[in-house]
């Protein structure tokens, strides 16, 4: 049973169609990569099964509800219980390490603020950076801090929009084992959106490949390395 | 849209208030008012439309005049490693802080001491001059916050690739066209609707020719067409300006850069520095030095005097132009929000069509539509003078925090959407705290403007109340000049104080978020 | 969501209310187009004696604001001034004329000159200015000062003369008045030879004051009180009564009218009897050396008597329709 349905999504900005007819599955406790090259609507997908969008047409469903129906929203962002890491971190200029984590918590009246808080800091080794402004510490860093931001609140579902962008080879390796783990060491469903397809080998169990708004394929990650599809064969060549 | 609305009670309430208090005052002066349409048409002839395109020369004169050397200033004194670029950004903000017309006669009084003689400045080019003069610090504070803002990397970036002389034309500028375009259409709607400074140099212009109408011959019905006319080139103005601007991509700045870097002037130093110094003596020291020697010339006596004269209105003057500036911002945001983020611009017009609105016609708007038995309470009281401020620069405070909010990252807020965190949360503690810079200039702005604003206020004062600039003004009609040069001193003096009070004030806020840099 | 709304309704409510408590009972609403500095004293003394409290708004014809008249005008559905005090006849017959006066006829006045009266006593003059000439010694010796304003077209004082704008305030009553006394052709003729004498538009009558003291200009037409200012400044000024031998010299009284529906009726009254009173007059005399309209008023010595100045002879009401008709013709004057 999938966690996150797709069905029939079609979804425009303007007059520029962005997703046309897209229908696609999410198994839970599987990490499902979202792999096209600029342009092919990835993001869009991500920002529809967060919320952040309303799509023209078509239904989504988490964890077998449905959430929108066609412009309709059912089940608002923050009750579909998800978290999301942005591209650009989105980081709360404002809010110290702490603070940028505690703040969901504390919004929500949760108990024993500080001590989730410290627990994750502890797991991503960032304990001595909690007084500091996200300025002030590195780009790998600040990548831990949004995860951190985002589980923090032990959602089901993260959703995670090219997070690494940026950041050099050897960062990047060792926040995607980081990336890997999460499955497992906090229970969520992950849903990782890149254009590199390196990086969807190195931590994908599920691969959809998109192009043009459209799924062009779904399947395991080594299914897709195999491949005779012309597209995915020229888009893995690069 | 109506279903998009109902989402924002608290936007859709502000609306309607506004609405209420002030646009409908002002639409039922313009279309129910007394006197023959047919006949003021009529009067509408070639040479007033020869006034009129004058006067937008000149106002498009006064803003690219003001809006070259400020965005020059603003580079300078936010930019750089200037030396006293902290005490020039507040000393050169003292134009702004005195009514344009006291400074038109301390302009022509200079012009008579040093040549003997004022037709030179008497005359359009003079008129341009004090005006651009007294507006330069408007456009210096909206394009040093501009300036402020740009992402560090795109800088560095240019800075890769090119010298600074291209960065600045080739980048930084075109990252800064938004507030280009802010500094431009405020100065040009505050030129064209300019009244006193013309008059008082003896320049005819469509200002002008509106008041002579207005107040010679009591054709308030071809005045309030007049005005219209205004109104209609301001509109077309911003649409031009939103057309322009609306989706163009370089407002999406994205994330921002992680300090503001400072440029190092080396060899320029010294020639910029002149600049600056030129600048501040033109514009300060020398006009406000013909104010110190008028006022001390009657001795410290006339100072008391003054004091004394002006002691009963800095309550109610301060006290209206806090709650004025304080409902603006809150005006002023809302509407910039909704206009920024859900792209709803109704708003926006609504206070555009107010702002380009001559204030003595608005203050006739005010009354034919508040003065009614029924309607007497609000007339009679300050309440009056408080939606007059509020109708007259909300405007402001809507362009400087729009501004703001435009640069903050959509994916800040949705962060925290996707928390849980709710709408009236986020903006409280997200986008709020992150444009609260530019809330504090345009409270500032909003209140420097209140506490001295005269032609709307004069027509709605409640009888037997004080308040400052009609004070200073009711006074000036011989009495010596050195008893008005000391009240505009004590005004000046009065404004700085409570601005620097309030800046402290603000200060431990704006130092935390403002090292954040994001 | 819903509590915030309801947080700010009240606030308005405060708001409003604040502006409602301002209302008082006892109370006398004046608009004043009357300098501040001289009409405010004498409403203070109004206020002590009477114990009606005075809620003025005051004007200046300096700046051109023309706030008050037009205020009047535009609040003539709901007055809400019950005294208008002017400092010239012009304003108070606009307002007559178009029917937001109404008649009162003060016994303290019985004494006054009727010419300085409207027939209907829609209003009523007091304390008086006359138009003077000032020159500036420096530049003008006394023996050689234009006595007539016909000698202000000679072509030796060619760029040497300021009036104020004539569309604004007591100049154009000055023009209204040569109009009235010379006739249309005559009085045309006189403005288009005192523009060929290159004359100075200035701003106001202060303006004229202010050049001439500093010698911009040598000489100027003003008003009495203007001038009188100029002389206590202690510039080198010097003053004359224009045409004693001829047409004479315009004299202006400040003016008094009640408003039509006025709210405060009863009080209004008694703030026109102690305007229209010898005391006014006296302060007058002494704050902005007005001449006192009532006979035998004690002045101060500098202060020159109605009796020794050959007034103008014109009709007041007419001459301010004459304005009305002739403005259209200054505007052109003016402006070309």
């Amino acid at each position: 049973m999938p966690i996150i349905e797709l069905k029939n999504i079609t979804h425009a900005y303007g007059a520029k169609k962005v997703l046309e007819d897209v229908s696609l599955n999410i198994d839970p406790g599987k990490l499902t990569c979202l792999l096209g090259g600029s342009g092919s609507g990835k993001t869009t997908i991500l920002r529809l099964i967060a919320g952040l969008e309303i799509p023209e047409k078509g239904k989504i469903y988490i964890e077998n509800k449905p959430v929108t129906d066609d412009s309709k929203i059912l089940i608002p962002s923050h009750e579909r219980n998800l978290g999301f890491i942005f591209q650009d971190l989105a980081l709360w200029p404002h809010f110290t390490v702490f603070e940028n984590i505690a703040f969901g918590l504390k919004e929500r009246r949760s108990q024993h603020i500080e001590q989730r808080v410290s627990e994750i800091l502890s797991f991503f080794d960032l304990k001595d950076f909690d007084e500091k402004y996200p300025h002030q510490i590195s780009g790998g860093q600040q990548q831990l801090v949004a995860i951190s931001r985002a589980l923090v609140l032990e959602p089901k579902i993260l959703l995670m929009d090219e997070p690494l962008s940026g950041l050099d080879v050897k960062l990047k390796r060792k926040i995607l084992e980081h990336i890997k783990d999460l499955k497992k060491s906090f229970d969520v469903t992950l849903v990782y959106v890149t254009h590199d397809h390196r990086e969807a080998f190195a931590i994908a169990d599920q691969i959809i490949v998109l192009n043009e708004g459209k799924v062009v394929e779904a399947a395991s990650a080594k299914e897709i390395k195999q491949s005779e599809n012309e597209y995915i064969k020229y888009f893995l060549e690069y | 849209m109506g279903g998009k609305l109902i989402k924002y009670p608290i936007y859709v309430t502000v609306l309607l208030l506004f609405v209420l208090f002030i646009i409908i005052p002002v639409f039922y002066t313009l279309l129910f008012f007394e006197g023959d349409w047919v006949e003021n048409l009529k009067l509408l002839d070639q040479r007033i439309l020869y006034l009129l395109v004058k006067s937008i020369l000149i106002a498009f004169s006064i803003a690219s005049f003001a809006t070259f050397f400020g965005t020059i200033l603003g580079f300078l004194l936010y930019r750089t490693n200037l030396r006293f670029r902290n005490f020039y950004r507040i000393a050169l903000m003292i134009p702004l802080f005195i009514s344009p017309y006291i400074l038109a006669v301390a302009w022509k009084d200079l012009f008579f001491l040093f040549t003997g003689n004022s037709d030179r400045i008497s005359s359009e080019t003079g008129v341009i001059l004090v005006l651009g003069i007294i507006f330069t610090p408007l456009s210096m504070l909206i394009t040093g916050n501009a300036f402020n803002n740009i992402n560090t990397h795109l800088e560095e970036a240019g800075l890769m690739i090119t010298d600074l002389r291209s960065l600045i034309f080739k980048i930084i500028l075109p990252l800064i066209k938004p507030a280009l375009f802010t500094s431009f259409v405020l100065i040009f709607i505050f030129s064209i609707s300019e009244f006193s400074v013309p008059s008082y140099f003896g320049v005819r212009l469509f200002t002008t020719e509106m008041f002579t109408q207005f107040s010679a011959f009591y054709n308030h019905s071809l005045a309030v067409l007049q005005s219209a006319l205004l109104i209609f080139i301001c509109v077309v103005l911003l649409y031009a300006d939103r057309k322009y601007l609306a989706d163009a991509p370089f407002l999406s700045y994205g994330g921002k850069g992680k300090k503001v870097k400072i440029f190092s002037l080396k060899k320029f130093k010294i020639s910029d520095e002149l600049f600056v110094f030129f600048w501040f003596f033109i514009s300060v020291l020398l006009p406000f030095s013909v104010l110190i020697i008028q006022s001390f010339k009657g001795g410290i006596s006339k100072f008391i005097q003054a004091f004394e004269l002006l002691k009963p209105t800095f309550f109610s003057s301060i006290w209206l132009a806090f709650l004025g500036a304080a409902i603006s911002v809150f005006i002023g945001f809302t509407a910039a929000y909704i206009s920024e983020v859900r792209r709803i611009k109704t708003f926006d017009w609504f206070l555009l069509f107010v702002f380009a609105i001559p204030s003595t016609i608005f203050g006739i708007s005010l009354i034919k539509f508040y003065n009614h038995p029924y309607l007497d309470f609000i007339y009679s009281g300050f309440v009056i003078v408080i939606i007059g401020y509020i109708g007259k620069f909300s405007f402001i405070a809507a362009k400087l925090i729009g501004n703001a909010i435009k640069q903050i990252p959509q994916s800040l807020e949705e962060a925290a959407q996707i928390e849980g965190i709710g709408f009236y949360r986020r903006i409280q503690k997200i986008v709020f705290p992150l444009v609260l810079p530019a809330v504090f200039t345009a409270f500032i702005i909003n209140f420097t403007f209140s506490i001295g604003e005269l032609g709307t206020t004069i027509m709605v004062y409640p009888p037997g109340s004080e308040i400052m600039p009609v004070k200073v003004f009711t006074i000036m009609a011989n009495a010596p000049q050195s008893l008005v040069s000391a009240m505009t001193l004590i005004v000046l003096g009065v404004t700085l104080l409570l601005i620097t009070i309030m800046y402290l004030m603000v200060k431990p806020m704006l130092k935390n978020y403002s090292d954040a840099n994001y | 969501m819903i509590r915030k709304i309801f947080f700010y309704i009240p606030v308005f409510l405060i708001l409003l209310l604040a502006g409602a408590c301002v209302k008082q009972k006892n109370t006398i609403v004046v608009y004043t187009t009357v300098d501040q500095i001289f009409s405010e004293p004498v409403l203070k003394e109004f206020e002590k004696e009477s114990g009606i409290e005075v809620k003025a708004v005051y004007d200046t014809e300096e700046t051109k604001s023309t706030g008050v008249l037009n205020r009047i005008i535009a609040e003539k559905e709901n007055p809400q001034c019950d005294v208008f005090w002017s400092g010239d006849p012009v304003r108070s017959a606009v307002l007559s004329q178009k029917g937001i006066t109404a008649a009162y006829n003060s016994p303290v006045a019985a004494d006054i000159n009727d010419v300085f009266k409207d027939t209907e006593h829609h209003w009523t003059g007091f304390s008086a200015r006359a138009r003077v000439l000032i020159y500036n010694k420096d530049l003008i010796d006394p023996v050689d000062a234009p006595q007539s304003v016909f000698d202000l077209t000679k072509e030796k004082y060619k760029g040497k003369v300021t009036i104020a704008n004539p569309l604004f305030g007591t100049t154009t009553f000055h023009i209204a008045a040569i109009f009235s006394v010379l006739g249309e052709e005559k009085a045309k003729q006189f403005l288009t030879d005192l523009k060929n004498n290159n004359v100075v538009i200035a701003t106001s009558n202060g303006d004229v004051k202010k050049i001439v003291s500093e010698g911009k200009v040598a000489c100027g037409l003003t008003d009495t009180d203007d001038a009188f200012e100029a002389l206590k400044e202690g510039e080198n000024i010097g003053m004359v009564f224009l045409d004693q031998q001829g047409i004479g010299t315009l004299i202006m009284p400040n003016t008094v009218c009640m408003i039509k529906n006025s709210p405060n009726f009863e009080n209004a009254k008694k703030l026109i009897d102690y305007l229209l009173s010898r005391k006014t007059e006296a302060a007058l005399a002494r704050s902005c050396a007005q001449m006192p309209l009532h006979k035998g008023v004690l002045i101060p010595k500098n202060i020159p008597s109605l009796d020794a100045i050959v007034p103008m002879k014109i009709d007041y009401n007419k001459t301010a329709q004459k304005l009305e008709e002739i403005q259209n013709y200054l505007k052109e004057w003016v402006e070309n």
